[in-house]
């Protein structure tokens, strides 16, 4: 499903991932823990795509990100979004299907929606169809957090990466997001890789663990091995 | 089962709802562009003159083989310094003019926006060679002709854009700090200035660009410098020196364009410094601009007291008596409104060639954060040809359409279209450059195509900056196509020359009050189409 050997990312002088070897099997449900700095945000970057790395081999779904038909099988809600204000939220949802549109439907579907039967059904899981037609800034960043996971939703990942997708949401939501995207990618037997912060969530929703510290992996055990000293450890506290 | 996320109550079922207002403000613009297009067409007489085109032909061979022998660049040369120093001096005083306008405008300032509009509206409507012929006759031959004719004006609009920069900041910062009771001088230098300063400073640094224009345009009509020596060669025919100096006008504003965007980009980027001293490439820029201005003030030997002595005094109190009452019989008035509706066409046709042109040659111009080596060449060239496009002096574009068109809306629209074509392009790349790249990233990152991925990522945020831009394009191709006019390609300009060149004063003040309603007018309509972009 995800492969990393030896990876390696450097940013100016600065390793943000420092040879990361890790293994995502389908099915696998993976947390990755660490302080703000650690290396999570990239490792999902290299994961899909976005960053490619200095050194080492990726294999995502048993190709390269760099390939754009591999990307379209990988969903990302990324930590500050990415969506559109500008946009309607029926657009930003709809941007998910891009990969499989030619450029002369994506242009069209600006004037009238395509496919929008799929993104209520999307917005409705989310409990956000009746704000399908409203410009996305008009949203809370809560709700704008649901826009992304719609967006998911109707581009039907195999792989599931989620950076910190549960930050603006209240506990109850928070809980139900990570079900949608545990659901997602459990929907297609795909695995689901979800940078935390809340070990309750984690507990709950994942079943492996790995924790980063300086760009390197320095815990990858199952989540019920995991024990608090391990945690505070991880974010630096003294235990 | 599957998981969902709670809802509120479900109301009505979702439409899609248009929004009326710019349904309408695009149906207004659509008809203005057939009423202008009817108008281009409608001169009587085909438009095509094939008797030019070899006229055309040796002028565009010229420009491989520009003249380069020591006497000429001799002459260029000490051409530049004038144009330089008149640029120099004059964005300098169109600074100190828009800050201060700026606050008097400014929606953030509370300021008294449509009597400051009002106010800014009549140096902001006429042209700088406007300003240059009606100055010229109260200072005579003075530096300061030059200096004022672009200070005054580029200073009006200067006004404006700062407020409007200031005023498209989003405001929850600002009013984060009022609510934390900040006063208002001091919310709006936290809240308000830093975001806005990267676009200040670049406008700032697009005006002494604008500025190189003025002085070459205020040239052609006599002040000297690089564009009187453009004028010479163009009246007689040599085609060779013409090209030459459109190519050192091409290296000044290059020269400009470069110096704004390092500091642009030192502003938004400064590099970690240990200390706490100022960063010293800035420091020294900003020192060098002041040299700068003040060399320019020794170089032209302004002298402050022509602007106060007792016969630039008599002189203007001679003027103001004659100009007044302005003369109002009807053939004149017929003529003076006829003349406006032809400079509105032209003025729409040429941004309607512009705007497209612009859209697609933004993304090329655009400068790309890891370029491939084509992608490299084909920025260069694209934005090469942007600079040279804006750079010529709209007139001697005209004149080169008029090779081989007719006179007639159409010659006077595609010379317009030429130079905002070149301005709007490039404001249409910097939008993009200034753009937040992450939402394109993640579209990316899902696989979308790169056309998909710019269509959802990037065309909606700069959709509406970019029409703003056309927007007061619009606004600056009306008071071009009275400088084109000037030179002798007919409207309004065309009139203004004629009541100048026979000292009707009269006759003068009706035709520039008639331009500075038209300004104003095209003002308040592309205001409120703003507006409905939001």
């Amino acid at each position: 499903m995800l492969r990393l050997a030896g990876v390696t990312v450097r940013y100016g002088g600065t390793a943000a991932l420092d040879g990361v070897d890790l293994t995502v099997a389908p099915g696998e449900r993976v947390a990755l823990l660490g302080a703000s700095g650690a290396g999570k945000s990239t490792l999902l970057a290299v994961a899909n795509g976005s960053v490619a790395p200095t050194a080492g081999a990726v294999r995502v779904l048993g190709g390269s990100p760099a390939d754009r038909r591999v990307r379209a099988r990988v969903g990302t809600v990324h930590q500050s979004l990415e969506l559109v204000g500008r946009l309607r939220v029926v657009h930003n949802v709809n941007a998910g299907l891009l990969a499989d549109w030619s450029a002369a439907r994506a242009a069209w579907s600006l004037v009238r929606p395509q496919g929008l039967p799929e993104v209520l059904a999307a917005l409705e899981r989310v409990g956000l169809a009746d704000r399908a037609f409203e410009r996305t800034e008009r949203l809370s960043g809560g709700q704008r957090q649901r826009v992304a996971l719609a967006r998911l939703l109707v581009q039907r990942p195999d792989l599931v990466l989620a950076d910190e997708p549960a930050s603006a949401l209240d506990p109850v939501l928070a809980d139900r997001a990570l079900t949608l995207l545990g659901e997602t990618a459990a929907a297609r037997g795909g695995a689901l890789v979800a940078a935390l912060h809340d070990p309750a969530l984690v507990r709950r929703h994942c079943d492996r663990v790995v924790g980063l510290a300086g760009g390197r992996v320095v815990l990858d055990r199952p989540v019920a091995g995991v024990s608090a000293a391990d945690l505070g450890g991880l974010y630096g506290a003294v235990p | 089962m599957t998981a969902t996320l709670p809802r509120p109550v479900h109301r009505a079922a979702p439409r899609l709802r248009r929004d009326r207002r710019r349904w309408a403000w695009g149906l207004g613009a659509a008809a203005l562009l057939v009423w202008s297009l009817a108008g281009a067409g409608s001169s009587g007489g085909g438009v095509v003159n094939p008797g030019g085109t070899a006229q055309l032909a040796r002028f565009a061979a010229a420009a491989w083989d520009p003249a380069l022998d020591a006497p000429y660049l001799g002459v260029l040369a000490r051409s530049v310094l004038v144009t330089v120093a008149h640029a120099a001096a004059g964005t300098a005083l169109a600074l100190v003019v828009g800050a201060a306008g700026a606050v008097l405008v400014s929606r953030a300032a509370g300021g008294r926006r449509w009597a400051a509009r009002g106010l800014l509206a009549v140096p902001r409507g006429l042209h700088e060679a406007v300003w240059g012929l009606l100055l010229v006759n109260v200072l005579g031959l003075d530096p300061w002709v030059a200096v004022l004719a672009i200070g005054l004006p580029a200073g009006a609009a200067t006004a404006q854009v700062f407020a409007a920069l200031v005023d498209e900041v989003p405001r929850e910062a600002y009013r984060a700090l009022l609510a934390a009771g900040a006063g208002r001088p001091a919310a709006a230098l936290y809240g308000l200035l830093p975001p806005a300063a990267g676009g200040l400073l670049s406008y700032a640094a697009y005006r002494l660009e604008c500025a190189v224009r003025s002085a070459v345009v205020l040239g052609m009509v006599g002040a000297g410098g690089l564009g009187y020596q453009l004028a010479l060669s163009f009246a007689s025919l040599r085609w060779a020196q013409v090209w030459t100096a459109v190519y050192a006008l091409a290296a000044l504003s290059l020269l400009a364009e470069l110096g704004g965007r390092a500091a642009r980009r030192r502003l938004a980027a400064p590099p970690p410094s240990p200390s706490e001293r100022r960063d010293p490439v800035l420091t020294a820029a900003a020192a060098g601009t002041v040299v700068l201005v003040g060399w320019s003030a020794w170089y032209l030997a302004l002298s402050p007291a022509s602007l106060v002595s007792a016969g630039t005094a008599e002189q203007l109190a001679y003027l103001s008596a004659a100009a007044w009452p302005p003369a109002t019989d009807g053939g004149l008035l017929r003529t003076v409104a006829g003349l406006a509706v032809d400079t509105v066409q032209v003025s729409v046709l040429a941004v309607a060639v512009a705007l497209p042109g612009a859209l697609l040659l933004a993304g090329p111009a655009a400068r790309a954060e890891r370029p491939t080596p084509a992608r490299r060449v084909t920025g260069a060239l694209v934005r090469g040809g942007l600079l040279l496009l804006r750079t010529v002096p709209a007139p001697v574009w005209a004149l080169v359409a008029l090779f081989v068109l007719r006179p007639g809306v159409l010659p006077g629209a595609l010379a317009l279209a030429a130079g905002t074509l070149g301005v709007l392009g490039r404001l249409a790349a910097e939008v993009t450059e200034e753009l937040d790249p992450r939402p394109r990233a993640a579209l990316a990152a899902l696989g979308a195509r790169p056309v998909g991925a710019w269509l959802y990522g990037v065309a909606p945020r700069a959709a509406g900056p970019v029409l703003a831009h056309a927007l007061h394009r619009w606004e600056v191709a009306v008071r071009d196509t009275v400088l084109v006019g000037l030179l002798g390609a007919g409207g309004l300009g065309a009139l203004l020359a004629t009541e100048l060149a026979t000292f009707d004063w009269a006759a003068v003040t009706t035709v520039l009050a008639a331009v500075v309603v038209l300004t104003w007018a095209v003002d308040v309509v592309s205001d409120r189409a703003r507006a409905a972009l939001r």
